[in-house]
Order: C-alpha cells, then sequence, then structure tokens
C-alpha cells in the first residue's frame, strides 16, 4: 500500500470552550479520489482550515507525505504541493478572472519569474496557461472582467481553477458543487475525474451525496467533529453511525421498532 | 516653455512622484496618511548630503532616495503592528514626529529652513517623473504587482496563494518611502530651499487624496489624481482661499459621482475595448 | 508649585481635548467613520461665536451677555453643520453602497468639508487670529501660589458635566444603551430590534453638541479664535481617542486628559516646539505595545479601509 499523501493523527481543535474536532485521524491515499462530509457543523471547514495552515490544531498532527506540517507557514503549504478552494467563494473582488486564476501561479518557484511583466506583455507562458485551463472549463468568455459582478457559480469555478494553477498534488475543494445546477454539476464532476487521472489527489467536502458517490471512492464522515466513519463509499449508506447522523434520532428509534 | 508653465509642470512632476510613493502601500491595502514626513526626510536628507557634505547632484538624489527606503522599511515593522484606522493614524503621527524633530533641530535649521546651492531645472524633474511613472507601471504588471493587489483584497487568502503578506506590504512601505523621499529630494533642488512649515498635515491628506481621488484600481490613479489637483488650481486663476473650497466642493462631488476614483479597472477596460476591439490581453 | 500649575493647565488644556476627542471616538465606534470634519465643527463653534459677539446681535441681546447667546448659537451651528455632513457623507454613502465605510469613501467625503467649511471662514474672515472678550477675562482666582482663571473653573465644571452627562446618557438612557450596543456590535444590535439608521443622527448631533461646547470652551479660556483652531486640537484630540483606544468613552476621556497634560508638561521642559515629539512619540510607542490603545475595544477600527 503506497504511502498516503495526508495524514491526520488524531487532530483536535477548540474554540474557547467549544470543541469543534476531537480525535480525528484518517489518511487520505495519493491518487484517490476521497470524500469528507457530515451534517452542517460537523467540524469539515475547520479541518480545511487547519491542514492548509490557517490555524494550527490544538492536538494531534497534520503530516503531509509523511512530513508533520506542524510550523510550517500556511503560505509555504501550496507550494508544498497542497492547495484549496472555499466554501464562500474567496476571490479576489477587485482583479480580473485572469488575474485570478494567475494569482494561483504565485508559489511556483522562480524569483525572476515574479519580475516578468506579465500584464504589459502581450503573450507570455503565464498567461497562456491560465487562459487554456480557463477554456476547458468554458469560462473563457468572462476572462477580462472584474470578478466581483459575475454569477456565483461562475466564480464557484474560478476558484477550483485557480487553486489548479498551482499545479497541486493534493487538493481539497470545500464544497465545490453548492449552487451549481445538474448539468454544471455534471461537467465538475466529469472535469474532477479529469484531472484526478492526472495523478491529483482530491478531498472534496460535499452534501451533493449523488455527486460524491459519483466521484469519489472513498469517505470519512464526520458528526460533531468526531470521524464516525471512515471507509469505501459504498460501505458509508449502510453504516449504522453515518445513517444515525444524518437521519437523527427518528431513525434510531424506527430501527429499534422494526426490530 | 514660460517660466510659469515651466514651474507647473515641475510641481506636477514632483505631485506625480509622491503620489505615487502614497500608492504603492495603497495598492497594497495600506493607508498612508504620513506622506509629508516621508518627503520631509527626502528633501532634508538632500539637503544635509548636499548643503553639508558637498555631495553633487545626482548622488544626493540617490541617496535621499536611499533614506527615503530606509525610513519606510524600518517604520514599516512597527506600523504593520497595527491595523485599520490605527495604521492610518499612526503614519500620520509618524510624520508629525519627523516634523517635530526637524523642528526642534538646530542643524537641521528649525523652524528657519535650509538653503541649498544646486538647482534642476524643470526637464529634470519630468524625466524622473516619467521613469517613476514607467517603473510603477512595470511593477504593477509583475507577479509581484499582482500580489501587491491581492493583499489589498484579502489577505488570508493571499496567504494560502502563497503569498508572503509581511514582505510584500513592508516592501511597500519601503518603496513608497523611496518615492516619497526622492520626490522631497527634487522639491529640495528644484526651489532651493526646505522649510518645515510645507511638511504639514494637510500635505499628508492632500497626497492621499490625490491617490484616492484618482483612484487605486489601476496604476494610472496617482497620475491623473495628481494632475487633476495640480493643474485645476491652476486653470482657475482665483485667489488661494477660493481655490481649496472649490477643491473641498470637487471632493466631495467627486466621491458621489466616482467613490472608486477617477480611473476605475472598469474604465480602463471599456477604453481598451473601443481602440483595440481584437485584443486577446485580458 | 509651578509644576502644579503646569498639571492644572495641563488638565484644562485636556478637558478641550476630551471633548474632541469623544466625539472622534462615538464616530468611530459606532459608524466605524473617521470623521474628519470634527476638527471645523470645533472652529466654526469658535468663530461664529466670535463673530455675533464682535458684529452684535440682533434684537438687542448683544448687552450685557452678548459673549454667552453668541457661543450657544455657534454651538447650534456645529451641530447643525455636522447634520449636513451627516447627510452628504454617511447616509448618502449609506443609501447608496450599502456598507458606507467601504473604500473610505466617507472619510475622503469628510475632507473635502474639511476643506469646505475652513475656506468658507477664511473668506469670511481672513487668517487672523481674533480676541474673544468674556466680562471675567482678567479676573482670576489665586491660593497657594496657584492661579486659576474664571474661565478655567468655567471650564473644568462643563467639562465634568459634559462627562457626567455622556456617561449618564450612556449608562441609564434607552438611547445610551442602543448606542453602546451598535459601538460594540453593529450586527447584533439590529438583530436586537435598535433601529441603528435612527441612532445615526444622534451620532452626528452628538458630534456638533461635544465639538461645539468644546470651541466655546476653547474660545473662553483661551480668549482667542482662529480659522485654524480646530486643526491643531483635532489632530492632538485624534491622539487623545487613539492612545483611549477606538470606540471607549472613556479611554478617550483618560487619552485627552494624558495629551493635555503631555503638552503642557513638555513645553515646560522642553520648550515651545517639543509637545509636537512627545505626544506623537507616545502614541506611537504605546501602539507599539497595544496596538488597540489602552482601553480599545479589539474589533474597533481594525477593519479594513
Ligand atoms: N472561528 C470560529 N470560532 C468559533 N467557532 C467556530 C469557528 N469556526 C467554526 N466554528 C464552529 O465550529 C463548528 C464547525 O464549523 P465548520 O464550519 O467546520 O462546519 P462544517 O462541517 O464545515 O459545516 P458546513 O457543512 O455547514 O459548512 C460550528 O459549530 C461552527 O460554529
Ligand atoms: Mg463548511
Amino acid at each position: 500500500m503506497p504511502e498516503p499523501i495526508l495524514r491526520l493523527e488524531a487532530v483536535g481543535k477548540h474554540f474557547g470552550g467549544v470543541v469543534v474536532l476531537e480525535d480525528v485521524s484518517f489518511d487520505v491515499r495519493a491518487g484517490s479520489r476521497h470524500a469528507l462530509i457530515g451534517p452542517n457543523g460537523a467540524g469539515k471547514t475547520t479541518l480545511f482550515n487547519v491542514i492548509s495552515g490557517v490555524f494550527p490544531p490544538d492536538e494531534g498532527r497534520v503530516l503531509l507525505d509523511g512530513l508533520d506540517l506542524a510550523g510550517v507557514p500556511s503560505r509555504r503549504r501550496i507550494g508544498m504541493g497542497m492547495a484549496r478552494s472555499f466554501q464562500n467563494i474567496r476571490l479576489m473582488p477587485h482583479l480580473s478572472v485572469v488575474e485570478n486564476v494567475m494569482l494561483g501561479q504565485h508559489a511556483r518557484p522562480g524569483l525572476l519569474r515574479k519580475l516578468k511583466p506579465v500584464g504589459l506583455l502581450p503573450k507570455s507562458r503565464e498567461r497562456d496557461e491560465a487562459l487554456e485551463v480557463l477554456d476547458r472549463f468554458g469560462l473563457d468568455a468572462y476572462r477580462g472582467q472584474v470578478v466581483a459582478n459575475l454569477p456565483y457559480g461562475i466564480r464557484k469555478k474560478i476558484e477550483v481553477v485557480r487553486a489548479l494553477m498551482a499545479e497541486p498534488r493534493l487538493l481539497l475543494l470545500d464544497e465545490p458543487a453548492a449552487g451549481l445546477n445538474s448539468t454544471e454539476t455534471a461537467a465538475l464532476r466529469d472535469f474532477l475525474m479529469e484531472v484526478s487521472a492526472r495523478g491529483v489527489t482530491l478531498l472534496v467536502v460535499e452534501h451533493d451525496m449523488p455527486f460524491v458517490n459519483s466521484l469519489c471512492e472513498h469517505v470519512t464522515v464526520m458528526n460533531f467533529g468526531r470521524r464516525i466513519y471512515d471507509g469505501p463509499a459504498a460501505g458509508a449508506r449502510e453504516d449504522e453511525a453515518v445513517l444515525d447522523a444524518y437521519l437523527g434520532t427518528h431513525h434510531k428509534k424506527g430501527a429499534s421498532d422494526a426490530a | 516653455m514660460s517660466g510659469y508653465m515651466a514651474g507647473v509642470l515641475a510641481i506636477l512632476g514632483i505631485n506625480v512622484i509622491f503620489a505615487y510613493g502614497i500608492y504603492l502601500t495603497a495598492a497594497a491595502g495600506q493607508l498612508n496618511l504620513g506622506g509629508a514626513g516621508f518627503q520631509a526626510i527626502g528633501a532634508y536628507a538632500a539637503a544635509i548630503l548636499s548643503v553639508e557634505l558637498g555631495f553633487g547632484i545626482v548622488s544626493t538624489i540617490v541617496l535621499a532616495t536611499l533614506a527615503g527606503a530606509l525610513i519606510g522599511f524600518l517604520i514599516a515593522f512597527p506600523i504593520l503592528r497595527t491595523r485599520g484606522v490605527y495604521m492610518v493614524l499612526a503614519t500620520f503621527a509618524f510624520a508629525e514626529v519627523v516634523v517635530g524633530i526637524i523642528l526642534n533641530s538646530d542643524t537641521l535649521g528649525g523652524a528657519m529652513g535650509m538653503i541649498m546651492f544646486d538647482y534642476i531645472e524643470t526637464p529634470a524633474v519630468l524625466w524622473t517623473a516619467a521613469g517613476v511613472v514607467a517603473f510603477v507601471f512595470y511593477l504593477m504588471s509583475t507577479p509581484i504587482g499582482l500580489a501587491m493587489r491581492a493583499v489589498h483584497d484579502d489577505e488570508p487568502v493571499a496567504d494560502l496563494m502563497g503569498v508572503n503578506n509581511r514582505a510584500i506590504q513592508v516592501a511597500a512601505f519601503a518603496s513608497g518611502g523611496a518615492l516619497a523621499g526622492l520626490s522631497g529630494a527634487l522639491y529640495a533642488f528644484y526651489f532651493g530651499f526646505v522649510e518645515v512649515q510645507y511638511f504639514n498635515a494637510f500635505l499628508s491628506i492632500f497626497v492621499l487624496l490625490y491617490v484616492l481621488i484618482g483612484g487605486t484600481q489601476t496604476a494610472w490613479g496617482p497620475l491623473i489624481g495628481a494632475a487633476f489637483f495640480t493643474l485645476i488650481p491652476e486653470a482657475l486663476r482665483i485667489g488661494e482661499d477660493w481655490r481649496f473650497l472649490i477643491f473641498g466642493v470637487l471632493i466631495v462631488l467627486m466621491m458621489i459621482v466616482r467613490p472608486e476614483g477617477i480611473v476605475t479597472r472598469d474604465a480602463i477596460d471599456r477604453i481598451v475595448a473601443r481602440l483595440m476591439p481584437g485584443d486577446r490581453r485580458a | 508649585m509651578l509644576i502644579v500649575q503646569q498639571i492644572l493647565n495641563g488638565i484644562m488644556l485636556g478637558g478641550i481635548y476630551v471633548g474632541v476627542a469623544v466625539a472622534f471616538t462615538l464616530t468611530i465606534g459606532i459608524l466605524n467613520f473617521l470623521n474628519f470634519t470634527i476638527p471645523v465643527l470645533f472652529m466654526l463653534s469658535g468663530m461664529i461665536g466670535w463673530s455675533l459677539s464682535f458684529y452684535g446681535l440682533p434684537f438687542g441681546l448683544s448687552e450685557p451677555l452678548g459673549w454667552l447667546p453668541s457661543l450657544g448659537i455657534g454651538i447650534i451651528c456645529a451641530i447643525l453643520a455636522s447634520l449636513v455632513v451627516e447627510r452628504f457623507t454617511y447616509r448618502y454613502f449609506k443609501a447608496k453602497h450599502g456598507d458606507a465605510t467601504e473604500h473610505a469613501i466617507p472619510l475622503v467625503s469628510s475632507l473635502g468639508f474639511l476643506l469646505i467649511f475652513e475656506y468658507m471662514v477664511l473668506i469670511a474672515h481672513g487668517s487672523d487670529p481674533r480676541g474673544f472678550h468674556t466680562p471675567f477675562g482678567d479676573l482670576d482666582l489665586r491660593f497657594a501660589g496657584l492661579v486659576i482663571s474664571i474661565p478655567q473653573i468655567l471650564s473644568l465644571v462643563v467639562s465634568l458635566a459634559i462627562v457626567a452627562g455622556l456617561s449618564m446618557l450612556l449608562r441609564r438612557t434607552q438611547l445610551g444603551r442602543a448606542l453602546r450596543a451598535t459601538a460594540e456590535n453593529p450586527d447584533a444590535a439590529v438583530l436586537m430590534g435598535i433601529e441603528v439608521n435612527r441612532i445615526v443622527p444622534v451620532v452626528f448631533v452628538l458630534t456638533g453638541l461635544l465639538c461645539g461646547l468644546a470651541g466655546a470652551l476653547f474660545a473662553v479660556n483661551y480668549g482667542e479664535v482662529s480659522p485654524y483652531m480646530g486643526d491643531q486640537v483635532g489632530t492632538k484630540a485624534i491622539a487623545g481617542m487613539v492612545i483611549g483606544g477606538l470606540g471607549s468613552v472613556w479611554g478617550a476621556i483618560a487619552g485627552g486628559l494624558i495629551v493635555g497634560l503631555t503638552e503642557t508638561l513638555s513645553i515646560h521642559f522642553f520648550g515651545a516646539t517639543s509637545a509636537q515629539i512627545t505626544v506623537w512619540g507616545l502614541l506611537l510607542v504605546l501602539l507599539l505595545f497595544r496596538p488597540k490603545g489602552l482601553f480599545g475595544h479589539n474589533a474597533i477600527g481594525k477593519g479594513k479601509f
């Protein structure tokens, strides 16, 4: 079995007295398509924030390629091969679509590259790359527009494109399908399949279960800050604890009644 | 070129350079209300280097620019500990302290000011200004310029994109200090004297207004803003007091009509689209 | 004894800064708006008060108490000017952009009003300082080697009354609770059923009143007014507010007094032009160790510009 690209060891996090994550452990295998699901407030976004280094965990460790990330500043992590998107879109409102996407290239190495007057050159490798990916997402028409004025679904996709521009090996997506219609969701799934085929590992938080089921082969389920299931996607549908978390006490009652 | 025109253009050139000094920090998301302090540092550094230490004009201007950069670099660390209004007012406090120190220093001439021996003419000022404009346009078109604008929009996300926010902000203060210092040195050489009363709080306010009224979204803003503020008063040939009154009215109206500044991204995009319909650049 | 006298003078000066600093801190705390018209509101009250008592009041009101109604009208004018500013800066941009504090728009607009008011007065009266005469101009109280003028006592009493009145207002009344709730958390205030929009004009009336009173006190106390009087006092009051911490009324009171004391003592020990260094240097050093001032609320004034 290959080494996990991401390993969480007993991660805990609390805000003041409120425990938001408790003893969360699981592995994300390199090359896998891994879903992280759970009811609202389960702590999924908080876990993403811990992984990407927005704040450190209060307990436990986060390991990328076996390397403990404790003390690695958040801005270095994208360069180590890990990029993410945000649940409530965080694009730069005053930058155009291409500029937002090109910001994703910032972590690539090379000081000289940062001194290249990309904005003045009629043609550059950086811009071409950005335009190419935008094209593949059908976003070409928007490239010059300022992001603040674009519809939600479009901005959602731009966030994914921006994260991809960093050429990550591990892509963390926080509810990428939220707000997309069914055709857009299907297109996003196909695209992520393609990304995955190129060897990028996906860790996806998503509420849309059909989307999760058609994309991911592995699922981790969280509830109240704890990991309650970790295994093949198919298994989650039969797991007692998972059903309980999603369907609540009603299900439990129903289950005992039936017994 | 008449002497009067030459004078107006020289002031315009100095103001443009000064405004770009303030713009560089504003583009990275910090309002610098201490412009007068940075300009005073450049002007007095030039006076000391040239008058007291006998440096040549070019080396004096270069060193005065570096002095502005150094002070901008050093002051960035304490100032960046604060945020928002606190930071704006910390920069203001910095300028007040600089002016206070000059006022109380005998070597710097106190309230009397200092007289320069060497002079520069309008073309020298204008060429320098052109160089500064070109430099800022270049800088803002690089990935570093993009990172500055990202820091302006959303610091936490810029950080996750790999941008070193702190380095960008410190660099913005240092390079902003350099340009403000450069404008101060040119001021000293052009007018032949420096006096501390000139570097007052209103100067800081005005240069920030050049930038905010011009617009911070593109590198055009400070150029247009400084031109607007320098040339309109000259065009309105009326008493000094009336000029400022009309200025006040213009500022209030401008915020109502174009709150994001005279030059915005949308405006540029529209102009570009009209001039070059098939342009692939976005 | 000399030093005690200086401390007294510092407190008197600080009393004037307090009024203006509280006006600044209320607008920042409640509206997140650095209102740069505050220095000219202060100046307007003093200059209008002076010009009415100098040129005479209608209805034979001038004698013998001409200075008092004149200052009263000056204060009312400051309040009216403050409401004009409210209409065209804060309220206008709030209606247009939702978030009125975005892009420092109201701040820039208030700088415009600063120029408008200041240069209107300059055009009307020129830039020379003018003497402001009160009947007890040279009556002094002397005891134990200290000299205190009647106007100083008067202004101390008024300053204390302002502070007491303000803390009563903030603590005891419905309006005060609404003001404090809004200052601490505007979103929560909306949820609590406070109509923030109705609070806004109140803040501006209070701003005008506080600045007007401070301007009147300045005129009586120093017997002199000028179109520039607001610049120095206004910036020093800003220093006081920052030292006390944005949004904190008690902080502004403490900060105003600290600045007044620092200024007089610094002038006493290091000469006339030294106060600029000590006051602003103190502010810089304080911010280095306490980036939110002495009593500042964590969230206030730190939002993006
Ligand atoms: N900075 C914070 N301070 C205090 N509590 C927080 C903070 N961030 C998150 N929480 C709390 O932690 C819990 C988990 O939040 P989180 O956003 O991680 O949930 P989630 O699983 O992403 O939910 P959703 O599906 O709704 O996005 C919630 O109860 C939330 O209120
Ligand atoms: Mg979430």
